[in-house]
């Protein structure tokens, strides 16, 4: 046994309930690995079902269940109580928002980030902070990803590192611009480490850095971001103002009368780069845009862009779907 | 921002109306009619007050008792809708099961309540249609009347395409066809707009929000129920006199009034109605008329523009239903917001039967729709963006 676990360290891992939120690339490599670890309980929170492009990097599923176009949530389940069957592992098919946030993480002793999008990781770090749950920051783009362990009232939280989410449309997506396993790997991995530690009651030896890989220029680098805790002017950890939460910056979404579509709009103003984000979209479908709009089918969606960020995404009623599909194509 | 969504709720709201609402909550904020001090008293003069200019100004000014206020049109109109058929149920005289007629031209807010009363096997349902431009025939309402026929509820005017229905010729002929039939109008699009005489046009219950064209604050409403017209209370509660009552009091408009006034909009609407007397409704139905006017001429004048329902000005209000060729019509609304600041409705506007009857569902149209406040600029200002919009696609 690994002197750093030890037994003692191994019985505290049984008792631990860790929630990964989000088990795509970075969720399913950390899913496997804490159940591979006896988390004694593990629950899985994704909105997504597995597609055949997701099994190029998310480790956790295969054809099968493309094949059964199972939740990966439900997959994620399956496989990993055949992996240990002596842990209780849960997956929910849930789209994380405000209203359900805070339920969803509650009781947990940590939680992993594995979210698609940066509005869904502010609010995640609103509900930690709020209720004290260390989190473990994830995220990889084509050979590069970082890695942050926010433990509230200890370490800089993720608004005092990055003051709000990006625009719409302005972050490159991993179903646009890709990512290669390696990375993803990587990145979970340290991701896993750190909750090791603080799962075994040994949060000094925690990484308080932010960590960031390129693995195709094989470079690892460590950013001190402790001083940035220190400054006092984080309106999350600081002023414990957890406007996220209050839903002061969510998107909204509304199920189009007459249409079979949603649309999916941003509070605050924004002008969106038409061509970065019809190059990216290119990737995928064919894009046709004129001054007003941009037009993408992507799958079974038909996605329509307008110049503030919006988009109306055709092909669902659901909601959550529409989300999805944004996160993953347009990015915010 | 150019707002043009006015058939939605009115926006700007005149300066009087918030600094009537203001004043009211600063200096009388009691409850009406909830104990009998000064300031109760106070509240309940001004509610007082504005029933009677509202009852005066659809002429009903014999009978302000009779005028009941609401939380917006939808609740008037359940109000009216279940109170009558809870009262037919009292009444005894359910052994053939009412008929209602109704038209393609309402919003959900009749729609829904009928055809859930329907499908549940209260009543028995016709819906009659329109013309190609968007009008109901007296001839062909009353056609639809049987003996059974125990409610006729329509509309003063579509809320997608602004036309303006005859109800004074459709009144006439349903009390020539129907006995005691009852003639409901859902005056959501028209009052504060069009003139309405609920005795000329013998109306029994007409039906209003507070918060278009009579420039009150969201949450207001009202009911006037005819004195011919046996209405139960669909909302029971306290009335602030008659406590010894144990069920809700026979007296208009208490019976109808369960529960504290909305008294911050009632207010609101005391002014709008000041409003609408200073300006002058005829003054404000000329501007309107000659905006839209403007506007089905700016539409009209680009390729790839349809226009729903008539191309005139005339027996209208100032809303225009249009498509764009090549766009949807959500697709539409969201440019106008996006590229050219400007605010209007896609979609089905709450109205399924209307687009289905003029070829729009289920993708439905744009509705730009105008107000006292929209000026020439702003007309120009759309009709420019649709030129550019019809262009690009």
């Amino acid at each position: 046994m690994f002197g750093g676990i030890g037994p003692e360290g191994q019985r505290r891992l049984g008792q631990a309930h860790v929630v990964c939120l989000g088990c795509g690339a970075l969720g399913s490599v950390a899913a496997n690995t804490l159940a591979r670890a006896g988390i004694g309980r593990l629950t899985i929170v994704d909105r997504d079902v597995v597609e055949e492009s997701n099994l190029q990097r998310q480790v956790l599923f295969d054809e099968d269940d493309v094949r059964d176009a199972l939740p990966k949530a439900v997959a994620a389940e399956r496989r990993l109580r055949r992996v240990n069957s002596q842990i209780d592992v849960r997956g929910l098919v849930a789209d994380a928002h405000h209203a359900n946030i805070e339920a969803l993480i509650a009781g947990a002793d940590l939680v992993i980030d594995g979210a698609d999008n940066f509005e869904t990781r502010f609010l995640l770090n609103d509900a930690c902070v709020k209720h004290g749950i260390p989190w473990i920051y994830g995220a990889c783009i084509g050979s590069y990803g970082l890695s942050m362990v926010v433990i509230p009232g200890e370490t800089p939280c993720l608004r005092c590192v990055v003051e709000g989410a990006p625009p719409p449309g302005l972050t490159p997506t991993c179903d646009t611009s890709g990512v290669i396993g390696p990375v993803v790997n990587m990145i979970a991995s340290i991701q896993c480490a750190e909750a090791l530690k603080l799962l075994t009651g040994q949060a000094h030896l925690v990484n308080r850095d932010m960590v960031t890989v390129d693995v195709w220029d094989a470079r690892v680098q460590r950013m001190k971001v402790h001083a940035l805790r220190d400054l006092g002017a984080c309106p999350c950890c600081s002023h414990r103002r957890f406007e996220h939460l209050a839903a002061e910056h969510a998107s909204q979404t509304t199920t189009l009368c007459g249409r079979n579509s949603v649309q999916i709009s941003f509070p605050d103003d924004h002008t969106i780069d038409f061509d970065a984000v019809s190059a990216r979209l290119a990737a995928v479908g064919r894009v046709q845009r004129n001054a007003f709009l941009l037009r993408c089918a992507i799958d079974t969606y038909d996605v329509t862009v307008f110049r503030d960020g919006r988009a109306i995404v055709e092909g669902t009623r659901e909601p959550s779907v529409a989300r999805s599909v944004y996160a993953k194509y347009i990015g915010i | 921002m150019t707002y043009l969504d006015n058939a939605a709720t009115t926006f700007p709201k005149p300066r009087t109306v918030h600094d009537a609402a203001s004043t009211f909550m600063q200096t009388l904020g009691a409850n009406p009619g909830r104990g009998g001090h000064r300031l109760a008293a106070g509240a309940s003069r001004m509610v007082e007050a504005t029933r009677l200019a509202l009852a005066r100004f659809v002429n009903a000014g014999s009978t302000p008792e009779r005028v009941v206020f609401a939380h917006n049109g939808t609740d008037a109109l359940n109000m009216a809708i279940k109170g009558l058929v809870h009262a037919w149920h009292r009444d005894g005289r359910t052994h053939v099961v009412p008929h209602v007629v109704t038209s393609v031209l309402e919003h959900n807010s009749v729609s829904r309540p009928l055809e859930q009363l329907a499908a549940d096997g209260v009543i028995a349902l016709t819906r009659v249609d329109c013309d190609a431009d968007g009008y109901l025939s007296p001839g062909v309402v009353a056609a639809a009347m049987t003996p059974a026929t125990r409610l006729v509820a329509l509309t003063h005017c579509s809320n997608v395409l602004g036309t303006v229905q005859p109800i004074a010729e459709i009144g006439a002929k349903v009390r020539e066809r129907g006995g005691d039939a009852v003639f409901l109008v859902d005056a959501a699009q028209t009052i504060g707009v069009e003139p309405i005489d609920v005795e000329a046009a013998q109306v029994d219950v007409l039906a209003f929000p507070g918060h278009k064209a009579l420039m009150g604050y969201p949450g207001t409403g009202g009911l006037y129920v005819a004195p011919r017209v046996e209405l139960a209370p669909w909302r029971e509660g306290g009335t602030g006199g008659d406590s010894k009552h144990p069920v809700q009091p026979g007296e208009y408009p208490h019976r109808l009034e369960g529960g504290t006034h909305n008294t911050i909009g009632i207010a609101s609407l005391k002014a709008g109605l000041g409003f609408i007397a200073a300006t002058g409704l005829d003054a404000i139905r000329q501007h309107e008329t000659r905006l839209v006017s403007r506007l089905l001429d700016g539409l009209a004048a680009v390729p790839g523009v349809t226009i729903h329902g008539p191309r005139t000005a005339q027996r209208r209000v100032a809303t225009v239903a249009f498509s764009v060729k090549g766009y949807a019509s959500q697709d539409v609304g969201a440019i106008l917001d996006t590229s050219f600041d400007i605010a209007v409705r896609p979609g089905l506007h709450c109205a399924p039967y209307c687009h289905q009857a003029i070829g729009t569902y289920p993708d439905g149209a744009v509705r730009a729709s105008l107000g006292y406040f929209t000026t020439d600029a702003d007309v120009d200002a759309l009709a420019d963006a649709i030129a550019q919009v019809a262009a690009a696609s």
